[in-house]
């Protein structure tokens, strides 16, 4: 740990920190382009230069090189290196249009902090500037090349840390030019992190252009709510709206990036049908006699029926507090506790990962740092994208990536896979019953610091038990085996988490005909469960449905009684991530209809009123704390709820947008039977995944990630396609015990021979990921439509 | 993994060529170090090189196009743009600088009636400015496809314009 002293400060870190981060300890902002703490430095820019008075190399030193030394004494406001800095500034400077005023970064433009902050001020150069022609990369990322100072931060995020593909830098000295070999859209699935990157205008958000300046948004560390990895992100709202989203650091979680699912799917919350108003029927109401309604019906159904004749269902999408709040509003009234989910094999899988695998979890950082990750029934891209991002930096630090899958999967690394059906995975986690068994606990034993990543939709609770006893074995005295389970949404944890163990089935509840009553709180188990034709059956029987939600679902069809409650990023809340991070977020605006939908495109209405249209959207948790005739503040909910769930960390303890700390163990709860049955002769195995885009509501509901919709198909081994005879892009049935839908074929090398794979997503919403292991059968045949 | 389908070389590159370039991009650990030499070989068929030499490129040594053109474009001796039968590279480094490049410039630039960057009319001289040939021993000196000429003088530019000229003709 050597100890230096910079600008008159001593200061002691730790062994290989270069002097700009050390510099950083102590306040100091040295500025810089091309360092940035994921990428690291490269000593493009020439901009971090300080003077090095006492070390082995003396002199100017660009600080973001140097490795601080034991005794080194070095200055960063001596004249020499401020000039430099200043003539570096103005060389920068040379070509880059002077046009903040008109150009979309201007306000949060590094380049522009900089130029002012090293003092260069007059241009001196009367020369031709350079000038580019700029390229259409698609509808996300806009390109003016003109601005770019060539730091390559671009195209070593782009590339070499997200591994995409399609971007490089072509040319030579002053023509560099970033982009792609011939026009046409980002292919990365990680492509918006170039605008991050970026410190000045060249790659901007297309999707939020011209909208707001910098100052006047309103912004505030939040949660991403795509999936269950629980990036850190930065949305941004202005006017109503929901405009951006920018991702944010957590060195545990996602590093430095987001992953466009997360970064442009954000226009749920401005969603033009998104309902902002209770309503009984066509009946507008005020929140207050909606609430009473609620209430009152539901003390009169028990009254009626007793107990068991109103169940009140909560959700993956919904807060911890919302979901608590849901189960202490049971108790008051006297009704079964809640149901967590309307998906229950993926609600128990989410248990078995709070509980059973509780004392191995691992982060997305342990990951980046493992040397062997194995993956079990995940496919990164379509069930959490920024695992794929971690287990390329992984890969480059050279570690080994294994992937057993029946889907066909890519990776932006170099790893191998091992087609795999369904029962083929059980198998091979039941260690004596397959010949791969042997050969992956071999490699997990030799492993320094393996991570076991399991699917909870492909694998469900029975597998994950299953994953857990490999891990077991795969410990030894000086490592653990630690498991990264993959779940459904961002709070499946904390479903999982308070959930009691004893869970029923929802959709077998309500077709017994006892539930009178539904209260869907942020779900809608149309789209969000299996089953959805015989949840839409048992739905209508209900004498009551009562629904709290932010999106407008399928379910509002057969809903009697609506209460709007607000989007994730204006209200306060908290998600526990996949690896049981309990990570808080705090409202970022206010609910209203948005300006931009009021005004229609021109000035908005000339209308005084008290309360902007459409703020009648409150969180849950508030309105359940209404309905239990307690509105404390959410300090004091925080504290009550972490004395009635022990295993939550106390909330004092976790700030907003920082690292966040993970539940505490707890013991195994091994509460699952699993029961795999026999399969039909000349059927497939069902395997339904998430589309990229679109599978989660939320992604579903976002105008802005349309372009990335795919269509549907049904994916099969060309082998299996062979033996029935079909041909890849034909028109195929595929029956399955929830119905038969007509699909295109296509026929893929790298899925498992024995399965058919379907994507679930706006073009295929029937079948949802994450059910039972079923069978289906495939024939030639459609529809003529 | 997808069938090895045959290569179509659109008449950039002959069938040997073709087949050598494919036998070695299979044999290598990394087929990305023959990218010069593909380029090259296309150049020499064609003149230059279209976006679709760049695509074929990509396609024989399985990388892709992206990467193909970052090393395309770098070099200003792979022409990514149509030129000349004849292109010019006239030495602008320090050699030749000093014993009356800049004059040896002005010389072709004025006895084929362009400037840098462009073509004769009649299809067979490009004029282009090069950084150091290595030939500093003959400097000024020009290079004209793997051939370098110098030291030139006045003279020697006009009667080095005649033979290419004739040598097009015959």
């Amino acid at each position: 740990m050597p100890t230096l002293t910079i600008d008159n400060q001593q200061v002691t870190v730790e062994d290989g920190t270069t002097v700009l981060e050390a510099a950083e300890q102590l306040g100091i902002v040295i500025p810089h382009f091309c360092y940035h703490k994921a990428l690291g430095a490269v000593g493009a820019c020439r901009m971090c230069a300080v003077t090095v008075h006492e070390g082995t190399f003396k002199g100017l030193k660009m600080s973001c090189l140097i490795k601080v030394e034991e005794g080194m004494v070095v200055t960063t406001d001596d004249a020499k290196s401020v000039v430099f800095r200043e003539r570096v500034s103005e060389w920068l400077m040379l070509n880059h249009p002077h046009d903040c005023p008109v150009c979309d970064e201007g306000g949060e433009c590094q380049l522009q902090e900089m130029t002012i902050a090293s003092g260069h001020g007059v241009r001196r150069y009367e020369g031709q500037k350079r000038t580019y022609n700029n390229q259409q990369l698609g509808p996300f990322i806009a390109q003016e090349m003109n601005r770019c100072i060539q730091c390559y931060r671009c195209v070593r995020t782009y590339k070499d840390y997200c591994g995409g593909k399609d971007f490089g830098v072509m040319g030579s000295r002053n023509r560099v030019f970033f982009g792609r070999f011939k026009d046409g859209p980002l292919e990365s699935d990680f492509s918006g992190n170039i605008v991050d990157a970026c410190p000045t205008g060249v790659f901007t958000d297309k999707t939020f252009r011209f909208k707001s300046r910098f100052w006047d948004l309103q912004e505030a560390p939040s949660i991403c709510p795509h999936c269950s990895l629980g990036c850190s992100t930065v949305p941004a709202g202005r006017y109503g709206e929901l405009q951006r989203v920018r991702s944010s650091v957590n060195e545990k979680v996602n590093g430095f990036f987001i992953c466009d699912r997360g970064r442009f799917g954000s226009s749920y919350a401005n969603h033009p049908e998104r309902p902002r108003q209770a309503s009984r029927g066509q009946w507008k109401l005020t929140r207050d006699e909606a609430l009473v309604q609620l209430d009152s019906k539901v003390r009169e159904l028990i009254r009626q029926h007793g107990p068991e004749a109103v169940l009140l269902l909560g959700s993956n999408r919904a807060s911890l507090e919302t979901n608590w709040m849901l189960q202490r509003w049971a108790e008051k009234i006297g009704c079964r506790a809640p149901l967590l989910s309307a998906h229950l094999p993926r609600h128990l899988a989410a248990q078995v990962a709070a509980f059973d695998l509780a004392d191995r979890l691992a982060s997305l950082e342990k990951i980046r740092q493992s040397d062997l990750v194995v993956l079990l029934g995940v496919d990164p891209l379509a069930e959490a994208p920024m695992l794929a991002v971690a287990l390329r930096q992984a890969v480059k630090k050279g570690g080994q990536v294994l992937a057993y899958d029946p889907r066909s999967i890519e990776l932006p690394c170099v790893f191998e896979q091992q087609s795999m059906s369904p029962l083929q995975l059980l198998e091979l986690l039941d260690q004596d019953k397959s010949p791969e068994s042997g050969r992956l606990l071999d490699l997990l034993k030799k492993a320094e610091s393996p991570v076991l990543v399991p699917g909870g939709d492909l694998l469900g609770a029975g597998g994950l038990l299953r994953v857990q006893k490999l891990a077991v074995v795969a410990s030894n005295q000086t490592r653990s085996c630690l498991v990264h389970p993959v779940l459904a949404g961002p709070n499946s944890f904390g479903c999982g988490l308070l959930s009691l163990p004893e869970q029923d089935d929802l959709l077998t509840q309500l077709e017994s005909g006892r539930i009178k009553m539904l209260v869907c709180v942020e779900t809608d188990p149309l789209l969000e469960a299996p089953n959805g034709e015989r949840f839409a059956k048992a739905l209508s029987r209900l004498e009551e449905l009562a629904v709290l939600d932010y999106l407008p679902t399928l379910i509002s069809a057969h809903t009697k009684l609506f209460i709007p409650t607000s989007a994730p990023v204006e209200a306060a809340g908290t998600f526990v991530n996949n690896e049981g991070r309990q990570q808080l977020f705090v409202p970022v605006m206010e609910p209203r209809l948005p300006i931009a939908v009021t005004g229609s495109g021109s000035h908005p209405p000339r209308e005084f009123l008290p309360e902007a249209p459409g703020s009648d959207p409150r969180p849950a948790w508030q309105l359940l704390q209404q309905l239990l005739g307690e509105e404390v503040e959410l300090a004091q909910l925080r504290e009550r709820m972490k004395t009635a769930v022990p295993r939550l960390i106390d909330f004092d303890k976790l700030q907003p947008g920082g690292v966040f700390c993970r539940v505490s163990d707890a013991d195994e709860r091994s509460c699952y039977a699993d029961e795999i049955s026999a399969q039909p002769a000349g059927s497939l195995q069902l395997v339904v995944s998430p589309a990229r885009y679109g599978s989660d509501l939320l992604s579903r509901f976002s105008e802005k990630l349309k372009p990335r919709f795919t269509d549907a198909c049904l994916q099969l081994h060309p082998q299996d396609a062979a033996e029935r005879g079909l041909d890849d892009g034909m028109k195929v049935a595929l029956k399955t015990d929830c119905g038969e839908y007509y699909l295109t074929l296509r026929c893929v090398e790298g899925v498992a021979t024995g399965c058919a794979v379907v994507e679930n997503g706006p073009a295929f919403p029937q079948l949802v990921p994450g059910g039972k292991l079923g069978f289906c059968q495939v024939a030639a045949g459609g529809r003529h439509d | 993994m997808a069938q090895e389908e045959k290569i179509d070389s659109i008449g950039l590159l002959d069938e040997n060529e073709l087949a050598y370039f494919v036998a070695h991009a299979n044999e290598l650990e990394h087929p990305r170090e023959m990218v010069i030499d593909v380029l090259r070989a296309i150049q020499k068929n064609h003149g230059w090189v279209p976006d679709e030499g760049v695509e074929l490129t990509a396609t024989i040594l399985r990388l892709e196009p992206i990467e193909v053109e970052e090393v395309a474009t770098f070099y200003d001796k792979i022409f990514r743009r149509p030129v000349g039968r004849y292109p010019i590279h006239v030495c602008d480094s320090i050699c030749c600088w000093s014993n009356g490049g800049q004059e040896l410039a002005e010389q072709f630039k004025q006895q084929l009636g362009i400037e840098f960057g462009q073509t004769t009319e009649d299809g067979l001289f490009t004029l282009l400015p090069s950084c150091c040939l290595g030939v500093c021993g003959c400097a000024p000196a020009v290079m004209i496809h793997q051939q370098h000429y110098g030291p030139l003088s006045r003279e020697d530019v006009g009667e080095l314009i005649n033979r290419l000229r004739r040598e097009a003709s015959a």
